[in-house]
């Protein structure tokens, strides 16, 4: 009994979630259109496509693992949905946070990665692979900064739990690790850009170039499944620095609104700045952002 | 018991009797010769065996019935008659594979080749210094003789430039004998000694230029060049006889003149031996031409025995065992040598390949070189054992250093040479002929040399805890190598199976021990299985295979340091020699070769100086040595050129991605794994947890990060897939240095989790990408793509092993990666666990370049049609696959024993991992494998049903049917993005990958050559060099003295 509520409650967030994530993308791509002075989409937009792809009749696929790259890819989003605790103090809206902690979260969002990587390979575009294959570098030097600052809260709290460490954020915004330990969340936040992939770090989609890179050969229910993971991780995501760095949430507003203005940070950069090659994005993270980490760090050993 | 005066009787009488056969008798005088040495052989043999044993005493022979000083009187004790032994069967055995030469040039050679070995007989048994000199003018005529034998110029300058330069030797012994009866007054040696003449002032100058002479005779670096011009240009049977016979009749002399004088004299050679030793062996590096290389060699082994010596009182009651086992080793083997050398008659070493016609030659070469190098179960191992030990004991480390480094260069040269014998090139014209008479007396001489191994093995103190019988298996391997190689894969996979049921008893509450031991055996009995596929006999690849997986269990169960040496040279010769078999393997084995000997040296050393005060070998002395500072650090470094830790990885890549597909995982997988358990040893010796704040911990754990981050970054650069896999092995041997150097619970059941998880996975992949590469026969991943159709089994195994090897949960990767962050965070070594984390990342494009560039993308024409990688393959990769998925589901099964073992056994009492069911958990966090992996499991299924029904109309489209602005791709090749993938990566940090190391080490052997080469000039070859430096060295010498 027990069990089944359990699950009941943790289908019922991925409900909320999904929902409000593609709310939420359909909010900033109107904010983004009429920043370039256009009236843009209609809010319900990311619905549309996501009705319209899941109908489409005609598929193709190109081999076993382009089948099972979305489900990957999907299962990934899934799964760090399923091990965080998503609201502080509510034991029934923690999911399954008790089998692992920050580092579980850390290296799951690699396996839909991995999956998407495999599943866009055998698509057999020369475009995906030098989406993935930037992706893939990019991405090293991105984590860089995050790994830095998430030692370093490590070390503040002594905990890896989310839970713990958000917990220990209660009580204030005095509380919150963006003022006890400006560092991390700095070096955290710049990772962040990175991983939402919005200028400067949007070489791995790059629609002008690489026709959207990994997923330039998915179509109807593949990118279906896509679009569902992409609205499920944003809001994960921000969930997850939410967690770590700005108090968590005790309720579902709260929730929504600090996730929110989290993502809304990396749209905000990409709005302002222009896109970085490869070669440019990896040295400009592992100076600045890392060393802002370093710092993080240095100023809880010393 | 024949009276040994019958030696000089027989050999005498023959000799004067051959002059009356004609020339057309040489067949009957042939064997009339053969008879005449062969009764020398009975008689040395027989009154060895009986003064051995007991039945007889050392006798005394006085000629012409009177005694001293007015007769010659000849001795024969047990020592005489052990080298008067040696030499006569040298002698039967010399003649027997020179008697077709000996034929050619008529009946005088061979009573030239009879006074020569007559001569020997009575330099070795005589007692009086006159006598001596007259015989060894005789032996150097005779020598003389014989290198003349080949009848070309350079032998007759070599010959002529031999007798000067023996000439003038002779000369002051002469002038040493004026004096020795001026002062002594008789001309007997003990004559001399019981006078007590040494103290007669003056005296010491009859000694001095007696012993000086002898010791030149020696051939002591550098007044050798007319020596080494000899051995070059003789031909190989008399360089033979020179370098066995006339040398140990020498060296012997040496031995007996020694009690003639002072204290200082076993000073004197000692200097000499160990310059001799280091010098000549030095030389030998870039020496290619193979008589002159064996020169090199002779000379150096000489220089040991006088090092032996000269070390007679400090070895004390070992040094009879010291010289014995020293002493065979160069008797046997050189000239073992020589005569292959005759068979084969090639210059230039790097001809040999030609050898490898015949089996049997090539393998009495391997023993022969192996002996002189000192593997073990060679008699000099224990005897450089043993003497390493006396001098430690004494703290003579400059000593030991020495002989460790002019044992290297020796095995360097000598294993260029063996490389270029197994794999240099063999035109398919040339034929070895080995005529009978050639090769039977190499045979006897290699077979002696396992019996001298045995008699090695029961005089060493050491020997009787060495069990002998794998090492049996292993020859009787090479008995039955005629078999087909099924036949004998199952002898040794059942041989593993039996050896591992009765192992497991002894080691089973050593849960450490026991991983390891599952890791070499249960890996050694898959990676086996794979070589079902091989067809044919496979010739030469189980007995090392075995030796390989011996030595790596030896290291588990070895009681002392001994028995861990041992085990540890086993392991590296079986090693190289499954290296080496791969096609392009000669010069990657021989770096492995360079940096395991050099490896093995250091840890001998480190051994040496941890017994430095302490009375036992055991392990656990090396936590008590008195140095610890240089023990642990040569410790540390000679184990981590196995792990290879960066800098001392550049043998590794070529190694690992050369060898045959189904050696690869075993010398990736399962071999590296001896290095980590030499690095357990060591650290559990000083101390597990109180020694955490070692330096040297400190330091290993910055070279385990900077080794994991820059094997990472090389083999994303890589186009080969083995080579992308070895450089792999270098970054996680990284981080299991690193996560060892913790020295903390956490930290070393991450170190552990990572060993199985490396072993789990790289057999895996190298097996899978083996099965690749034996079925597209190409390393490059550009030229390979979409081969998931071909072989979805090996991408499922290629998967299975990426996704454990970038850490992502639910497979056990993850696991370690766990474990690590919290040992990190635990430990406080932020810095440079975020480097470690850096570099896991950047697996991640190796792994993704791996499976895609050969299983997706575009598939090409010419691999449209290969199969399936053979099922030999795929059997243990599946059993692998199981495995994996047992430790990701229950790893608890594992890490809670080691856990417990690690508390209990007080090695790391605190900050130990928590299990609560399936949960584990640390001070920081938790994690449970069991759950993680049934959430992700069941959520995975259920959509991938949910996205089966919503997509069941779909169709499958041909090749080329994709998003290409309605055009078509010009080919697969142009299509497939793979080559040079991540240009944009290396653009950016491709400037750490910068072969700093290989252009050190490069630069360094570049010096080391040009060093020896530049010093090889002082062998001009002009013959009045030679006088003045044999001049030179005589002051010095008395300059030094006096």
């Amino acid at each position: 009994m027990e069990l089944v509520k359990k699950i009941g409650f943790v289908l019922l967030g991925l409900f909320i979630i999904l929902n409000w994530g593609l709310i939420m993308s359909g909010i900033i791509r109107k904010i983004i259109a009429r920043l370039g002075m256009r009236r843009g989409i209609k809010v319900f937009q990311p619905y549309i496509n996501l009705i319209k792809n899941y109908s489409i009749r005609s598929q193709i696929s190109h081999g076993v693992m382009f089948y099972l790259g979305p489900v990957f890819r999907l299962s990934g989003g899934i799964g760090i949905f399923l091990f965080m605790p998503l609201i502080h103090g509510s034991e029934l809206w923690s999911n399954f946070s008790f089998t692992g902690d920050l580092i579980l979260i850390a290296y799951f969002a690699f396996f839909g990665m991995l999956g998407m990587a495999l599943g866009a390979g055998e698509g057999g575009h020369p475009y995906s692979a030098i989406g993935i294959s930037r992706g893939l570098a990019q991405f090293t030097a991105i984590e860089l900064p995050l790994t830095l600052a998430i030692i370093s809260i490590a070390i503040q709290y002594n905990t890896l739990s989310i839970s713990e460490i958000v917990a220990a954020q209660q009580g204030g915004i005095q509380n919150w690790t963006l003022v006890t330990n400006p560092f991390a969340t700095v070096a955290a936040m710049i990772s962040f850009l990175g991983a939402m992939g919005h200028s400067p770090f949007s070489v791995v989609m790059a629609p002008q170039e690489i026709p959207i890179g990994p997923p330039t050969e998915y179509h109807g229910t593949f990118l279906g499944i896509l679009q569902t993971n992409r609205a499920i991780l944003h809001v994960i995501e921000a969930v997850l620095y939410m967690n770590l760095f700005f108090g968590g949430a005790t309720n579902w507003g709260i929730l929504i609104l600090k996730s929110f203005l989290v993502y809304f940070w990396s749209v905000f950069v990409g709005m302002v700045f222009p896109r970085f090659r490869v070669d440019q994005s990896i040295p400009w993270l592992l100076k600045l952002p890392v060393l802002i980490g370093i710092i993080a760090i240095a100023l809880l050993i010393i | 018991m024949v009276s040994p005066i019958y030696i000089i009787a027989i050999l005498l009488g023959m000799a004067f009797m051959l002059g009356l056969l004609s020339k057309s008798g040489t067949r009957i005088a042939g064997i009339l010769t053969s008879v005449s040495l062969a009764l020398p052989v009975y008689i040395s043999i027989s009154w060895f065996i009986q003064i051995l044993s007991g039945n007889a005493d050392a006798i005394t022979i006085f000629t012409a019935g009177s005694v001293p000083p007015f007769s010659i009187n000849l001795v024969m004790g047990l020592e005489e008659a052990f080298f008067t032994s040696a030499i006569n069967i040298l002698g039967l055995l010399g003649f027997i594979y020179l008697s077709a030469d000996l034929k050619k040039q008529g009946v005088r050679a061979m009573a030239l080749y009879l006074v020569l070995i007559m001569g020997l007989n009575v330099v070795v048994m005589t007692r009086d210094i006159f006598n001596l000199f007259v015989f060894m003018e005789i032996v150097t005529i005779a020598v003389a003789g014989l290198i003349y034998l080949k009848n070309d110029n350079q032998s007759k300058e070599a010959g002529f430039k031999y007798l000067v330069a023996v000439g003038i030797i002779s000369l002051f012994f002469l002038i040493g004998i004026g004096f020795f009866y001026f002062y002594g007054g008789t001309l007997n040696i003990d004559g001399f000694i019981a006078a007590n003449s040494v103290v007669v002032k003056g005296a010491t100058i009859a000694i001095f230029f007696i012993i000086i002479s002898i010791i030149l005779e020696l051939k002591p670096f550098p007044a050798n060049g007319w020596a080494l011009d000899v051995y070059q240009a003789a031909t190989p049977g008399v360089s033979a006889l020179i370098s066995s016979g006339t040398a140990t009749a020498s060296i012997f002399v040496l031995y007996k003149l020694l009690p003639l004088g002072s204290e200082i004299w076993l000073q004197i050679l000692t200097v000499v031996g160990a310059v001799t030793f280091l010098g000549s062996n030095f030389l030998g590096i870039s020496q290619k031409n193979t008589n002159r290389l064996l020169g090199y060699s002779s000379i150096g082994q000489v220089g040991l025995l006088m090092m032996v010596i000269g070390f007679m009182p400090q070895l004390g009651s070992a040094f009879k065992m010291i010289f014995f086992s020293v002493f065979i080793s160069h008797f046997l083997a050189k000239a073992g040598l020589f005569w292959l050398s005759g068979i084969v008659k090639k210059e230039s070493i790097t001809d040999w390949g030609i050898l490898r016609g015949s089996n049997i030659a090539l393998f009495l070469f391997g023993i022969f070189l192996f002996a002189l190098v000192g593997f073990p179960p060679f008699p000099s191992f224990y005897g450089k054992w043993q003497m390493v030990m006396e001098l430690a004991g004494t703290g003579r480390f400059i000593w030991i250093v020495i002989i460790l480094l002019g044992s290297f260069f020796e095995g360097l040269y000598l294993f260029r040479w063996l490389g270029y014998a197994i794999k240099g090139e063999k035109s398919n014209e040339e034929k070895l002929q080995i005529p009978w008479d050639k090769i039977v007396p190499p045979f006897i001489f290699g077979i002696s040399l396992f019996i001298a191994a045995y008699y090695a093995n029961s005089m060493s103190v050491y020997g009787n805890t060495i069990n002998l019988i794998p090492l049996v298996f292993i020859l009787l391997l090479f008995v039955i190598d005629f078999l087909p190689a099924y036949i004998k894969n199952t002898i040794t996979i059942g041989a593993m199976v039996y050896y591992a049921v009765n192992l497991y008893p002894s080691i089973s509450d050593d849960t450490l021990r026991v991983v390891f031991a599952a890791i070499f055996l249960i890996g050694g009995i898959l990676t086996m299985i794979a070589g079902y596929s091989v067809k044919g006999k496979r010739k030469g690849f189980f007995p090392f295979a075995v030796m390989m997986y011996f030595g790596l269990i030896g290291l588990i169960e070895a009681e002392n340091l001994f028995q861990f040496f041992f085990a540890w040279e086993l392991m590296t010769l079986g090693s190289y020699i499954l290296i080496i078999r791969g096609k392009f393997s000669m010069k990657h084995a021989f770096n492995y070769m360079l940096f395991s000997l050099g490896g093995a040296y250091l840890i001998f050393l480190g051994i040496a100086m941890s017994s430095f005060g302490n009375t036992s070998l055991d392990i656990g002395i090396i936590g008590l040595s008195t140095m610890p500072g240089w023990s642990y650090t040569l410790l540390a470094i000679g184990f981590l050129t196995k792990t290879a830790a960066l800098g001392l990885h550049i043998w590794l890549p070529g190694a690992h991605a050369e060898a045959e597909s189904d050696v690869s995982p075993m010398v990736s997988g399962i071999l590296l794994k001896g290095g980590v358990f030499g690095l357990i040893v060591l650290f559990l010796a000083m101390g597990g947890e109180q020694a955490a704040s070692h330096p040297l911990l400190y330091s290993l754990g910055w070279l385990g990060a900077i080794t994991a981050l820059g094997g990472n970054l090389l083999a994303v650069f890589q186009e080969d897939a083995k080579r992308l896999l070895a450089y792999s092995s270098v970054a996680n041997l990284g981080y299991i240095l690193f996560a060892l150097a913790f020295m903390t619970n956490i930290g070393w059941l991450s170190a552990l989790t990572y060993s199985i998880n490396h072993f789990l996975f790289k057999t895996l992949l190298f097996l899978a990408i083996g099965g690749v590469v034996l079925r597209v026969k190409t390393h490059n991943m550009y030229e390979m793509g979409g081969l998931i159709k071909q072989m979805p089994w090996s991408f499922i195994a290629v998967l299975i092993g990426i996704i454990t090897l970038a850490g992502i949960p639910p497979l056990s990767g993850y696991a370690g990666k766990w474990l690590f962050y919290n040992a990190v965070i635990t430990k406080g070594w932020y810095f440079q666990g975020v480097l470690v984390f850096f570099a896991g990342t950047i697996a991640f494009l190796y792994c993704f370049k791996l499976i895609y560039s050969v299983f997706l993308g575009q598939p090409k024409d010419r691999f449209r049609k290969v199969k399936e990688a053979p099922i030999w393959y795929l059997i243990p990769q599946f059993i692998l696959i199981i495995g994996i998925m047992i430790f990701s589901a229950r790893p608890d099964l594992v890490l809670k024993p080691i856990g417990a073992l690690l508390t209990q056994s007080s090695y790391f009492p605190s900050d130990s991992l928590s299990w609560e069911n399936v949960t584990a958990s640390t001070n920081l966090g938790y994690w449970s494998g069991y759950k993680i992996m049934l959430v992700i499991g069941v959520m995975f299924a259920v959509l991938l049903v949910w996205l089966m029904y919503m997509s069941r109309k779909t169709q499958k489209v041909k090749q080329f049917n994709i998003v290409y602005a309605g055009e078509r791709p010009f080919t697969p090749e142009t299509t497939h993005f793979s080559h040079n993938m991540f240009s944009h990566y290396y653009k950016a940090l491709g400037f750490l990958s910068a072969p700093l190391a290989t252009r050190f080490w490069n630069i360094t052997n570049d010096i080391t050559h040009r060093i020896a080469d530049g010093s090889k000039r002082l062998y001009t070859g002009n013959g009045q060099t030679y006088l003045a430096v044999i001049m030179a060295y005589i002051i010095i010498i008395y300059l030094i003295m006096f």
